[in-house]
C-alpha cells in the first residue's frame, strides 16, 4: 500500500536518489494508475470491444506517461493543493485523451468538419415546436438568420470548422486537436473568437443573447 | 436532445467574455480550485475566470469533475485500490 506523504515529503523523496526515490516513484505510479482506472471506469462506453486486460494496459500506459509528465513538471508545483490532487490531473488528462481516441478511431472528421451552415440550421430547425405564437416564431427566425449570417460571413474557415466539429457534432476537443494538428489552447481560442463574433453579431442587431434563451426554451 | 444542445450553445454565447483564460491556465490552477471547493469555500467566487472557463470548455470541465470526485474520495479515505478499480471493468 502507498505510504502517505506530506507535500514536502513528496518533493523531497522524488528529488532524492536510491531507494527513497524509487519508493516514491512507485507510490506515485500507483496513484496515477488509480486515477487513470477511475476515469476509465466512468467512461467504459469509450472502450467497446476491449476486454479488461486491454483496458488495464491502456491505463498503465497513461499512468506511465503521466508519471513522466509529473516528474518533468515538479518545479511547477506551487503547493496550493495536495501533491496528489495536483498529480492526478496529469493522469486524468492522459486517460481522457486515450479514451476519446479509442471511441473516435475510424471516424472521419473531414466529413464532419465540412458540415456547412445550412446543416446547422437544419439541426436547429429539426426540433421546432408546434403551436408557438407567430411573433415568437418570427423572432426565432430572425435570430437564426443573424447567426447564419455571422457564421457564413464573419467566421474564418478554421472557426467554422471547429464550430462544425465541436458544437454541431460534439466531437471531443482532443480529437479536434489531433485532427487539426494543433493544441487545446488554439482550439479553445478559435471557439472563443467564434462565440464572441456571434454574441457581437446579435448585439449589433439589438438582441441581447440572454433574451434568445427564453425565446427558444419556451417553445417546447 | 437537439434543443437542449442549442440552448446550451446559446447560453455559452451569452456568457462569452472578451478575455477568457486558456486551457493551459485552467490546467495550472484546477487542482487549487478543487481544494478550495472541497474545503467548503466558494471556489467559483474566488476564481471566477477559472469557473467561467469550466463552463465553456467541456474537456476541462470533465477533467475537473473527475479530479474533484477523486480528491473527495481520497480525503474521505475511500480511494479504491488499483485492484478494486480493475474489477469495475467488465
Amino acid at each position: 500500500m502507498s505510504r502517505t506523504r506530506t507535500n514536502q515529503e513528496w518533493l523531497h523523496d522524488l528529488n532524492a536518489s536510491g531507494a527513497l526515490q524509487e519508493a516514491a516513484i512507485a507510490d506515485l505510479r500507483d496513484l496515477l494508475l488509480r486515477a487513470a482506472l477511475y476515469f476509465f471506469s466512468r467512461n467504459l462506453g469509450d472502450f467497446k470491444g476491449l476486454n479488461r486486460d486491454e483496458i488495464t494496459e491502456r491505463a498503465e500506459d497513461c499512468a506511465q506517461d503521466a508519471l513522466i509528465a509529473v516528474l518533468n513538471h515538479l518545479s511547477d508545483f506551487r503547493g496550493d493543493s495536495k501533491f496528489s490532487t495536483w498529480a492526478y490531473k496529469f493522469a486524468i488528462n492522459m486517460a481522457m485523451m486515450s479514451a476519446r481516441r479509442e471511441r473516435w478511431k475510424g471516424v472521419s472528421l473531414d466529413e464532419l468538419a465540412s458540415s456547412d451552415e445550412s446543416n446547422f440550421f437544419e439541426w436547429m430547425l429539426q426540433d421546432k415546436a408546434e403551436g408557438i405564437a407567430p411573433e415568437q416564431s418570427a423572432m426565432q427566425a430572425e435570430v437564426r438568420g443573424i447567426l447564419q449570417e455571422v457564421i457564413a460571413h464573419d467566421l474564418t474557415d478554421k472557426q467554422r470548422r471547429v464550430l462544425a466539429l465541436m458544437v454541431f457534432n460534439e466531437v471531443p476537443m482532443d480529437e479536434v486537436v489531433r485532427h487539426l494538428g494543433t493544441n487545446r489552447n488554439a482550439v479553445y481560442k478559435m471557439l472563443h473568437d467564434a462565440r464572441l463574433k456571434l454574441k457581437n453579431g446579435l448585439q449589433a442587431h439589438g438582441i441581447e443573447v440572454g433574451e434568445t434563451l427564453t425565446l427558444f426554451s419556451t417553445s417546447r | 436532445m437537439k434543443r437542449n444542445r442549442l440552448e446550451r450553445w446559446l447560453q455559452n454565447i451569452s456568457k462569452t467574455q472578451e478575455e477568457e483564460i486558456s486551457c493551459s491556465e485552467c490546467f495550472d490552477s484546477v487542482s487549487h480550485f478543487v481544494e478550495v471547493e472541497l474545503s467548503g469555500a466558494d471556489a467559483a467566487k474566488k476564481m471566477p475566470q477559472l469557473k467561467q472557463h469550466l463552463d465553456q470548455c467541456p474537456a476541462c470541465r470533465e477533467e475537473y469533475e473527475t479530479l474533484r470526485d477523486l480528491a473527495r474520495l481520497e480525503n474521505d479515505g475511500e480511494l479504491p485500490s488499483s485492484n478494486d478499480l480493475q474489477n469495475l471493468i467488465p
